[in-house]
């Protein structure tokens, strides 16, 4: 074949038969070797990520639908809800599903028991209805997913099995969690529960030390995620743990163990704000040695009603239950950062509901009777979000 | 500027360390790092064939860095301006002190042994560029992590299998410096015209981390890596978040100290960057604000202006200019004003 022309664009052999393709195409096609369950390749510089458990969250991440391996989240939360537990649910039962090693620090084996499974699907009518509504995206730009979809892609088509197993299933990158269901562990216990050792120092050494070796004798090929929940919270740490020189060591090491395992560790943690506010030294320094970071502010309980009717309510979904913000992301911000990601700096607001942690743009409704603005939010809702620029000029 | 050059123009004055020796101050915050500005310095220093860079010849770099680990340097390096760290170490110019992997994490004895025993036979026969992508190994004996242990050590500083690639396993400060000063030892020899940039990222995290270390302890370190012979320029990169200084009504000495630091190396430096977010908020086009203090007080180069032919070089007037990184890593750097211009 060496006179092929050039101007064709390339068949894949189209003469030979399969026979005699088989063996020669390891060799001129160097297939990479396949992405260990639950991840994939980042669209935008290939670096292996995994889910979140949140497709929503999944899609904040400037662009890399889903969380980088080696890199960390530390979420915030205000007040005495824990929104934040339910995302780091959905973090570690993804985990369970997908295969991986789950840590969790400081707790006990009733937290891994309440992991919430996964949810049956759906009538077949609204997956259809789903199915024509994809088939107007690229299938090239369907991977990259919509900042704020409220539905993922990995429901569609999953077995809805609500057992563990990732045999059939390996394929599907994020599931979906129902929080009202409960996640029948794989037999082996998939968590690894690290204790909080009391002793006089910090404990945090002797909790490295012990992931440490945990992910040391473990299978090359295995990907971990450590779930650290209400870091420094009174109710689990000894007193001395939220000084400086035992919390920052920690998050100092446990950023060099993510940088030494860059493709089979993540990290999520939660943190107690209202404990330790981010105005505070110690905070802002766990922050940096972070590589992402976002806080969420419930509304409160009482105002609910009054705040709760933003655009999102038009648009069939449920009021927000709380600001979710955005300080910094991983990789993205390590690089330098940069305002053209969604999501950074804009007003995003948080919806738990049993099924999905929806992260949407938040807004306040127009006043009754404001004709322009109505017809704007009306615009902003058929997806026409930023204004032209000759709108701005005058 | 040179066409091969990747700094774009408008930053070559920012990127470029001044003709005297000096102490330099960059600054940065939580959501504007300043990493991509510490490449534009590598890259200006280690840069060859720039013959009308005024600083004469090339300088060799030392980066030592507490944050962020070698991999993430070289990628940066060669993404953003196009030089390869790698190649640079072995020709003996670059050299790269990690004290990020072995500063806190606790060495473990069975996984130290397991690694002792992969990578000796690798080491001993000094086939170095073969083991390219692996994690910098955690060399010597394990890292203490009390600091009364850590200072009876003797300094854990053997030489590595890799060339020019050294790391940190004590926190003490006088270890740090024999550490560093083996890397900047270890550098292709100095002549009269190449001298060596000592750059320190984030070594504030040891001020936090570290109890008992002081501002004081902090500062006469990189006095005294400046005084080193043949080092030219020391670059220090500090946090200067509003939450790390005092400006609450009740700081926590965390905070008194990082002010320290940070105040007491901004009157200490010939130069202060600083990079930050943009006060009215995030903004499509634009990544942060860079800002340019020239500290003209205590630099008291009056008498080399003259030779200098430029009494008013533009870097030596503090300046702010806007930037924004690229998806692909290179950086536009524009005036205030300019930014609907492309």
């Amino acid at each position: 074949m060496a006179f092929r022309k050039r101007n064709v664009a390339l068949a894949r052999s189209p003469a030979e038969s399969p026979a005699t393709e088989s063996p020669s195409s390891p060799a001129s096609h160097p297939v990479p070797a396949p992405p260990s369950p639950g991840t994939r390749p980042s669209p935008i510089d290939g670096r292996p990520t995994t889910s979140t458990g949140s497709p929503s969250l999944d899609c904040i991440l400037a662009g890399h639908a889903g969380l980088p391996l080696g890199n960390s989240i530390l979420i915030g939360e205000s007040g005495t809800t824990d929104y934040a537990g339910a995302l780091l649910r959905f973090y570690a039962a993804e985990g369970v599903v997908q295969g991986h090693r789950v840590h969790v620090v400081g707790m006990g084996e009733v937290w891994g028991r309440e992991l919430p499974g996964i949810a049956e699907e759906k009538d077949k009518r609204r997956e259809g209805k789903e199915r024509a509504e994809k088939m107007k995206i690229a299938w090239r730009y369907e991977g990259l997913g919509a900042h704020g979809s409220s539905r993922e892609r990995g429901a569609v088509g999953s077995p809805a099995t609500s057992t563990g197993d990732a045999v059939g299933e390996a394929a599907v990158f994020c599931h979906t969690f129902d929080l009202a269901r409960r996640l029948s562990l794989p037999v082996g216990s998939a968590i690894d529960y690290i204790p909080i050792p009391r002793t006089a120092g910090s404990p945090f050494v002797e909790i490295l030390k012990n992931l440490q070796k945990q992910i040391a004798k473990s299978p090359p090929s295995s990907i971990h995620r450590l779930v650290i929940p209400s870091l420094m919270s009174p109710a689990l740490y000894p007193p001395g743990a939220s000084h400086p020189a035992a919390v920052l060591p920690f998050l100092h090491g446990l950023r060099a163990l993510l940088r030494s395992y860059p493709t089979r560790l993540t990290a999520v943690m939660t943190l107690p704000l209202t404990l330790y506010p981010r105005s505070s030294g110690v905070v802002r320094w766990m922050e940096i040695l972070s590589d992402g970071v976002f806080e969420l502010s419930p509304f409160p309980y009482s105002h609910m009603e009054s705040l709760a009717t933003s655009a999102g309510t038009t648009k069939d979904e449920e009021r927000p239950q709380g600001m979710f913000a955005v300080h910094k992301l991983p990789v993205f911000h390590e690089r330098g950062g940069g305002g053209s990601t969604e999501g950074l700096g804009e007003d995003l607001a948080f919806t738990l509901s049993r099924r999905k942690f929806v992260v949407a743009k938040f807004s306040l409704p127009p006043l009754e009777g404001d004709t322009e603005a109505q017809g704007a939010a009306v615009r902003e809702a058929t997806g026409n979000a930023m204004p032209r620029k000759q709108d701005l000029e005058f | 500027m040179p066409p091969t050059s990747r700094i774009p123009p408008l930053l070559q004055p920012f990127a470029r360390t001044p003709k005297n020796e000096s102490l330099l101050l960059l600054t940065s915050t939580l959501d504007a790092s300043a990493n991509w500005l510490l490449t534009r310095f590598l890259c200006d220093a280690l840069g060859s064939g720039q013959k009308d860079n005024d600083n004469g010849e090339a300088k060799n770099v030392v980066l030592v860095s507490w944050m962020r680990d070698y991999d993430f340097w070289r990628q940066e390096a060669r993404k953003g301006t196009g030089i390869d760290l790698g190649g640079l170490r072995t020709q003996g110019r670059f050299a790269f002190v990690d004290g990020l992997s072995g500063l806190f994490l606790p060495a473990d004895e069975d996984t130290a042994d397991q690694q002792r025993a992969q990578k000796l036979p690798a080491a001993q026969p000094g086939g170095p560029a073969t083991r390219g992508p692996q994690p910098l190994p955690v060399r010597g004996p394990p890292g203490r992590t009390a600091p009364a242990t850590a200072t009876a050590q003797a300094a854990p500083r053997a030489p590595a299998s890799l060339p020019g690639l050294y790391a940190l396993s004590s926190i003490s400060l006088d270890q740090m410096k024999t550490t560093i000063a083996a890397a900047i030892a270890s550098l292709r020899p100095p002549t009269a015209a190449t001298r060596t940039l000592v750059v320190l990222d984030n070594p504030d995290i040891l001020l936090a981390s570290v109890p008992g270390l002081t501002a004081a302890a902090l500062t006469s370190f990189f006095l005294d890596l400046h005084t080193q012979t043949s080092v030219s320029h020391v670059l220090v990169h500090l946090q200067s978040d509003l939450a790390l200084l005092a400006n609450a009504e009740k700081p926590s000495p965390l905070q008194i100290a990082q002010q320290n630091l940070v105040v007491k190396t901004a009157h200490m430096s010939a130069k202060v960057l600083s990079v930050r977010v943009l006060d009215t908020g995030v903004a499509r086009d634009v990544s942060g604000v860079l800002r340019v203090t020239v500290n003209r007080e205590s630099w008291a180069d009056i008498a080399t202006v003259g030779e200098g032919g430029a009494v008013q070089a533009p870097e030596e007037v503090g300046s702010e200019v806007l930037y924004k990184i690229n998806g692909d890593g290179s950086v536009r750097v524009f005036e205030r004003g300019a930014e609907l211009a492309v």
